[in-house]
């Protein structure tokens, strides 16, 4: 499935849980605007050297594009989806990161 | 030990014995420390510019498979920098980029030479680091090593503040980094591999630039033998098969081999391995393999179905699975011998061709010479490019037996990086042939390295294909625009052969096709570096070619050139 195929854009929310280093959220948001999502509404816990983030998203493109490419950051320690349709709710559990 | 020295340190216990870098303010305790660097035994490879010190760690690194080092200091420095870490990211190269930062307190003041070189390069890299306490720095430096080559390789930038590199730090043992060990394809897995082989009747091997990063390279020959699978390769995946592999069709998409586009157009189950499926390979997706199920093998999970779905993807160590499927296929081969003879038949009539011409007086050919080099050179010869149309003729024309032979920017595509790509090469091999062949565009970029050459006497062959313009350009102009020329007029070059003997490098010039054979021997024979420059003709242009927004099936040659008026031509440099 190519990016372009998919018309109408999804609301989506993302649970990310990484470490609380130099530029990580910038490195979070860069990766969420380069695959191509806007992000909506952004909330940030600090806890024990690490972030707990929520952000609320849009775009048209697959979110599990983004968990992977999320995932994929060195210092993400978790990410899980959820995404909202007119009709359906379907959610992604976390999955570890790996080099 | 302050923490420069603690760098060097770390170094020494990971056997990496040279680097490139360019010195300046904020990193200066580390040059400091190098300069005990007999005891240390690292070489310190000045480069003339700090881009070509990230393209010699990167030529360096794909060359030998090992960690590529680069430094520099703050600011420019730095900044200078990116194109050759974006290079490696682009392409998986495995690279530590060390630089230095303004001290601390400065951070965040618009402080002389500094820039935010962590938020200017969290896109190309793997992951980087802002050291903000010198006790951290041990545990980085040997996470950021692992990191940079494990899993997907690719480069780790380590930015450090200059009070920082003068600290001291406790003397201790360095902390040992996690374990990043790639996960392995599963029994059942392997079976719905070998299952969907056996009912393919038209089967084909895609392979990539993971080959070679995976250490696979052996397990893949292996594999290709005993699935006798005809097969394709990427711009990264040349030389995956051998020389002597009788089943492989090339290269495919944008300037592969009409034959090897034919075989993926016919397919009905495409094996991809270590590939990423990048738009210059498969052309438009709708029209990639449009009758085939797709199996995709790739150790970065995030490739698997990000541009087109697979039947079956699979996450793992490609290695092992590819001898675990050869174990398997050395028992009970495919039944494939029609399609084979059918790939044979394309290869045979639409592999790659060079025109021959048997006037010894006739202008030489850009594929004609690279095929004469290649029948010329050692099999162990590692060839260096640039990028443009003789990026495209040796990924032609060249035959490589092995892909760490063939050095080209792939993914970023980046002039200059041929010259210091082949620096980095000779240091890796000194005991090999090295050769760039390069453009008159493409050589402009990174010329001052001829003094890193000089310096080191490296004997790297330099090849010029000189054609007095940006020859990919001009084709895509006369193609696709028109025959409408813009800015790639190069007639007004310096004189290379001068050029080059002002860097006390000798030179040979040849411009007529009996020239060819003379000149390629001159310069392999010769006990150091020397430049040949070979004069082209202008016009000649890299075919096959598919057209913008076309698919590979509908690839142009000679025979649909446009008629090329010189009316259409500008005159650029007219004044």
């Amino acid at each position: 499935m190519t990016p372009s195929t998919r018309a109408h854009s999804t609301t989506h929310s993302i649970r990310c849980r990484m470490q609380a280093e130099p530029a990580a959220l910038e490195r979070l948001c860069q990766v969420t605007r380069i695959r191509g999502f806007r992000i909506e509404q952004m909330q940030v816990h600090s806890d024990d050297g690490y972030l707990a983030i929520d952000m609320a998203l849009s775009g048209s493109r697959a979110i599990d594009m983004l968990q992977a490419q999320i995932a994929k950051l060195h210092s993400v320690e978790s990410v899980s989806t959820q995404s909202y349709t007119a009709s359906a709710t379907s959610t992604t559990e976390g999955i570890r990161r790996s080099a | 030990m302050n923490a420069a020295q603690h760098i060097l340190d770390a170094f020494k216990r990971h056997q990496i014995d040279t680097v490139f870098g360019y010195p300046g303010g904020c990193i200066m305790p580390l040059y400091d420390a190098l300069v005990a660097h007999d005891q240390v035994g690292v070489e310190h490879v000045l480069c003339r510019h700090e881009q070509a010190c990230a393209l010699a760690a990167d030529g360096y690194a794909r060359a030998s498979g090992k960690l590529g080092v680069c430094i520099a200091t703050s600011g420019p420095g730095a900044t200078n920098l990116i194109t050759g870490v974006a290079n490696a990211h682009r392409d998986s190269v495995p690279m530590l980029v060390i630089t230095g930062q303004v001290p601390s307190p400065l951070i965040g003041t618009d402080a002389f030479q500094e820039t935010d070189i962590l938020g200017m390069t969290l896109g190309i890299v793997k992951h980087s680091y802002l050291i903000e306490d010198a006790e951290s720095l041990p545990g980085i430096m040997e996470e950021a090593m692992q990191l940079a080559q494990s899993g997907r390789p690719g480069p780790v930038w380590i930015d450090i503040p200059k009070d920082i590199l003068l600290t001291d730090i406790a003397d201790r043992q360095a902390p040992e980094a996690p374990a990043m060990d790639a996960e392995s394809a599963d029994a059942g897995t392997l079976q719905q591999i070998l299952d969907m082989l056996r009912q393919a009747r038209q089967p084909l091997l895609y392979s990539g630039g993971g080959i070679s990063l995976a250490g696979a390279e052996n397990a893949f020959r292996r594999f290709a033998s005993a699935s006798a699978l005809p097969n394709v390769v990427t711009l990264k995946g040349i030389g995956n098969p051998g020389r002597d592999n009788p089943d492989q069709l090339g290269m495919l998409g944008l300037h592969g081999s009409r034959a090897a586009n034919l075989a993926v157009d016919a397919c009905d189950l495409l094996l991809v391995v270590g590939a990423r499926l990048d738009d210059r390979a498969t052309g438009v997706l709708d029209g990639f393999a449009p009758n085939a199920r797709l199996i995709h093998i790739d150790t970065d999970a995030a490739e698997l179905g990000k541009l087109k779905p697979a039947d079956l993807a699979v996450r793992g160590d490609i290695a092992p699975i590819l001898d675990a499927l050869a174990d398997a296929l050395d028992d009970q081969p495919l039944a494939i011998d029609d399609w084979r003879r059918r790939c044979s038949d394309w290869r045979k009539t639409h592999g790659f061709q060079a025109a021959t011409n048997d006037d010894p007086h006739a202008p030489i050919s850009g594929p004609g010479f690279i095929r004469q080099l290649s029948a010329l050179t050692p099999r162990e010869t590692i060839v260096a490019c640039d990028v443009g149309q003789h990026q495209m003729w040796v990924a032609q024309h060249f035959q490589f037996d092995h892909p760490r032979s063939h050095l080209s920017s792939g993914g970023l595509g980046t002039m200059g990086f041929g010259l210091p790509a082949a620096i980095g090469a000779q240091f890796a091999c000194p005991d090999r042939p090295v050769i760039n062949v390069t453009g008159d565009g493409s050589f402009m970029m990174n010329a001052q390295e001829l003094a890193t050459i000089r310096r080191h006497n490296l004997p790297i062959k330099l090849v010029i294909l000189d054609n007095q313009c940006l020859g990919m350009v001009r084709q895509q102009q006369e193609l696709f625009y028109g025959n409408r020329e813009s800015q790639i007029n190069l007639d007004d070059n310096p004189d290379f052969l001068a050029l080059a003997r002002a860097f006390d490098i000798p030179t040979l010039a040849i411009e007529r096709s009996d020239q060819i054979r003379r000149g390629i021997q001159t310069i392999l024979a010769y006990d150091g570096p020397m430049l040949l420059h070979v004069a082209i003709d202008r016009s000649e242009n890299v075919w096959p070619i598919v057209k913008p927004g076309a698919s590979n099936r509908e690839m142009l040659d000679e025979s649909q050139r446009p008629n090329r008026t010189p009316s259409t031509r500008n005159k650029e440099n007219a004044a």
